[in-house]
């Protein structure tokens, strides 16, 4: 059975490309629109790995990490960070919130699917 | 009209055509972003569709020829030189799809731009609204304190301003970015 990722961005074609690269390597992916759509969203459906951006309207991508990480079927589920944020200072905060990685857009999607791969096989 | 006054209406009319032009001109480019902006999504949409249907159609189009050459025997060569081929159109998928990734990266930036031009905006009025208050200006003493209060506020916003646009996007390039695993 395919494993499933929930990938949050509120960019439509960056959540376009996030799905077609990993559909191709044989995931199943739910979109979400926001932070909050992203929880809802985690809330209803199993999800293998939570993929999210960090700058978007609702809820950002670290109040999203919190958010799960106090759910107890969410304790243990990776989540990548996927954002056009580079700084050391943001990457901390990911961590302390308790990301499982961060990536920096724009991502080459052979590059995702390694990561992915090695996060939930 | 003594010298003073004429230095009040000067300095009045000074700020208020500051204000008036440069919201005139910020205006112009608040709505040439909000065209661009209208343009690029546009633009990706159009690009994402004809992308996935050019890559669904290379799909179809090599699942075909597998089924052809399977009833032939091809040479090492030529079958190695489909492999060349097969590969080459995977990597150049995977770089279409890092640099159709623009959109989100501009999207950001100008967003940022437009914050900062309607701050700007607030500057300009605030120009303004000075410019009025110069009426009442009766002195020297007036003025040099007005123009103070002027800076004053101009350093406070312009402060606001930098801290609540702090800017996401440090992409220079169309690169891939870095991977790190905690």
């Amino acid at each position: 059975m395919a494993k499933t990722i929930l990938a949050v961005d509120d960019s439509g074609s960056l959540r376009q490309m996030v799905a077609f690269s990993l559909n191709a390597a044989g995931y199943q992916v739910i979109e979400a629109v926001d932070g909050q759509d992203g929880l809802n969203k985690a809330r209803t459906q199993v999800v293998d790995l939570v993929l999210t951006d960090q700058n978007m309207p609702n809820m950002d991508g670290l109040t999203l990490i919190k958010s799960l990480r106090a759910m107890e079927s969410y304790k243990t589920v990776p989540i990548l960070m996927l954002t056009t944020e580079s700084s050391d200072e943001m990457k901390a905060q990911g961590r302390a919130a308790g990301a499982t990685g961060w990536l920096v857009k724009p991502f080459d999607p052979k590059r995702l699917i390694d990561v992915v791969k090695k996060v939930i096989g | 009209m003594t010298s003073e006054t004429l230095h009040v209406a000067e300095l009045r009319s000074l700020l208020q055509e500051l204000a008036s032009n440069g919201e005139s001109h910020l205006a112009e480019v608040e709505a040439d972003l909000s065209q661009t902006t209208t343009l690029l999504a546009e633009a990706i949409e159009k690009l994402g569709v004809s992308f996935f249907a050019i890559h669904n159609a290379v799909l179809a189009q090599q699942k075909a020829l597998d089924v052809m050459l399977s009833a032939q025997n091809l040479s090492e060569t030529e079958a190695g030189q489909l492999e060349i081929y097969r590969q080459k159109i995977a990597d150049e998928v995977g770089t279409a799809v890092t640099g159709l990734q623009f959109q989100d990266l501009t999207a950001q930036l100008i967003t940022r731009i437009i914050k900062r031009i309607a701050g700007l905006k607030e500057l300009l009025t605030s120009l303004d609204e000075y410019g009025d208050t110069l009426n009442h200006a009766s002195s020297n003493e007036d003025i040099a304190k007005l123009l103070e209060s002027i800076n004053q506020t101009l350093r406070f916003k312009s402060n606001v301003l930098t801290t609540e646009s702090r800017k996401s996007v440090s992409q220079q390039d169309m690169d891939s970015g870095d991977i790190e695993l905690f």
